[in-house]
């Protein structure tokens, strides 16, 4: 008996040891947002694991682009990101809700530029679009065979959240519903990757419908993660914004089943060691001269800040059609500005903050409160107005507004009951919190567009003397 | 568009950003707006999100201030 037993246990050692093992090794990022100076770090990271595992896997869960205007306003527009994704090796990536900032004819510019593959099996373009995608793909990692899908969150208007008209003749489905059509590939794979841009708590939420998938490659809420998480036996993984980390999976696969997977967080912001052929890349789009293009003269200097806080204001109105507009003091950022040449550079100077351009229709009324409320919350600075001017009293003890009346161009006085169309920036108008009707809506450009875009038109400008507030005692 | 900040509904503008959400309550509280950037932000389940987060994908947030 024991001859038996002892032969058994033999059996089942030289089995194990016959047991095919191989791991799966994914480098994931997301809601990257035109973090291009990441990017040697980024390189350096990816070609030391490459050098461990070579059959890694390069993935990034969507939102690529929309955050820097060295890329977002490169000649065609988010190409660095591409770029740099396509010479660090990404195999693949999802579209996050920020890909349709390029408009559908953008975007596949973009995905036929790409050395990657846009996955997403819930957008459906026209094929008038020519936008390359496949709603999912099979990798040979190894030997292992590894099933990616891609899918997008759908906010409240059924459609991802970006501008309606950047997603016309697109049609989308319901993201849970759409990846079920997908669970073939749990018999064709070793491996099955969700790559979503559903944001954590939906990834947790569909993760009990879809027991077939190994592994959730998760973007769009920013949550960061202590490597990943285990949630009804799918690993999920997301990290912030910007590159500040990636995540490094190991899914290990025994005789074609998944026993094992785990997941480490890499710092990847601020930290030492860099590709320097991406550094180099990198340069040539820093350097970028389409910068220093000349957009408009400036026929006089500007000698004080309410000058350019004028000249804001009155593009912000003008550009987006707007009758009133509004900005925060705080948000001009220099003082003054020669006369000459006023360039792409000396916009994004001006206006840094790749702020959103935002408009809502208020009553003269809520304007008022409006301003007020901007007025305290900035500082008590009081903000630069076009469409009409302002003239306010301070109370001398508190510095708070005593009183304001806003004027119309024409010198009358601004109609309380009247409904105005007010563009303002996102900033502005979350400090400027009051009880109305409207609370606001994006226009889905980037303030500097505006200010760039009205330069271009003017030509010329000339903001001498013009003056838009008055503090009377 | 509605969220909680610490127990607090605030409603905030289609495609406010988390930033945006803590500057209005902020501004509403009667406190000093500078101070959000210095704020770290959880989630629901107690996760670190980022101020550029969507706010519209987030039910409930909470903050402390960073420690130095």
């Amino acid at each position: 008996m024991k001859k038996i037993l002892f032969s058994v246990v033999l059996m089942l050692v030289a089995l194990t040891a016959l047991a095919e093992r191989k791991e799966l090794h994914i480098l994931s990022a997301n809601d990257m947002h035109a973090a291009i100076e990441c990017f040697p770090r980024l390189g350096f990271i990816a070609d030391s694991l490459r050098t461990l595992y070579p059959d890694l896997l390069i993935l990034s869960a969507g939102d690529n682009r929309s955050g820097d205007p060295k890329n977002d306003m490169y000649e065609i527009p988010a190409y660095p990101m591409v770029s740099l994704m396509n010479i660090v090796g990404f195999h693949a990536t999802t579209l996050g809700n920020h890909e349709f900032d390029s408009g559908q004819e953008g975007l596949a510019k973009l995905i036929n530029m790409s050395a990657f593959s846009t996955l997403c099996s819930n957008v459906h373009p026209d094929p008038k679009w020519k936008i390359n995608l496949r709603p999912w793909q099979k990798f040979d990692c190894g030997g292992l065979t590894v099933g990616v899908i891609g899918v997008v969150q759908l906010g409240s208007m059924g459609i991802p959240e970006s501008l309606p008209a950047r997603m016309t003749d697109i049609s989308f489905t319901q993201p849970l519903e759409t990846i079920k059509q997908y669970e073939f590939l749990r018999k064709e794979c070793d491996v099955v990757v969700l790559l979503s841009h559903l944001g954590f708590p939906t990834d947790v939420e569909i993760s009990k419908d879809l027991p077939w998938v190994d592994i959730i490659v998760g973007g769009h809420t920013h949550t960061q993660l202590a490597g990943g998480e285990m949630h009804n036996g799918i690993l999920i993984t997301q990290n912030v914004n910007r590159l500040q980390r990636v995540t490094h999976s190991t899914i290990v696969v025994e005789d074609g089943k998944v026993v094992s997977k785990k997941a480490e967080n890499i710092a990847v912001r601020g930290e030492k060691n860099e590709n320097k052929a991406v550094a180099e890349l990198l340069k040539y789009f820093q350097n970028n001269p389409a910068f220093e293009r000349v957009l408009a003269q400036a026929d006089t200097p500007f000698l004080v800040k309410e000058e350019l806080g004028c000249m804001v204001t009155d593009a912000y109105m003008t550009e987006s059609g707007a009758e009133v507009s509004y900005q925060n003091a705080g948000g001009v950022r220099y003082e003054t500005h020669a006369a000459g040449d006023f360039t792409v550079n000396d916009v994004l100077m001006l206006d840094p903050f790749q702020n959103q351009m935002m408009l809502a229709d208020v009553t003269g009324k809520e304007l008022v409160e409006m301003i007020i409320a901007c007025y305290d919350n900035d500082g008590q600075r009081f903000p630069y107005v076009a469409g009409m001017t302002a003239e306010y009293s301070l109370d001398p003890a508190t510095n708070k507004i005593k009183k304001l009346t806003l004027y119309q161009l024409d010198g009358k006085k601004l109609n309380l009951k009247k409904t105005y169309r007010l563009a303002i920036n996102n900033y502005a108008l979350a400090v400027s919190p009051t009880n109305r009707k409207d609370q606001g809506r994006p226009t889905g450009e980037v303030t500097s567009d505006l200010i760039i875009r009205y330069l271009e038109h003017q030509g010329h400008v000339n903001y001498q003397d013009r003056r838009c507030l008055k503090v009377v005692k | 568009m509605k969220l909680k900040i610490n127990r607090k509904t605030i409603e905030v503008f289609e495609g406010a950003q988390v930033r945006h959400a803590l500057l209005s309550y902020f501004a509403l509280k009667g406190l000093d707006v500078s101070q959000v950037e210095r704020l770290v932000v959880f989630d629901r389940w107690g996760h670190e999100i980022d101020l550029d987060a969507p706010a519209s994908a987030h039910e409930v947030i909470k903050y402390r201030t960073r420690r130095k």
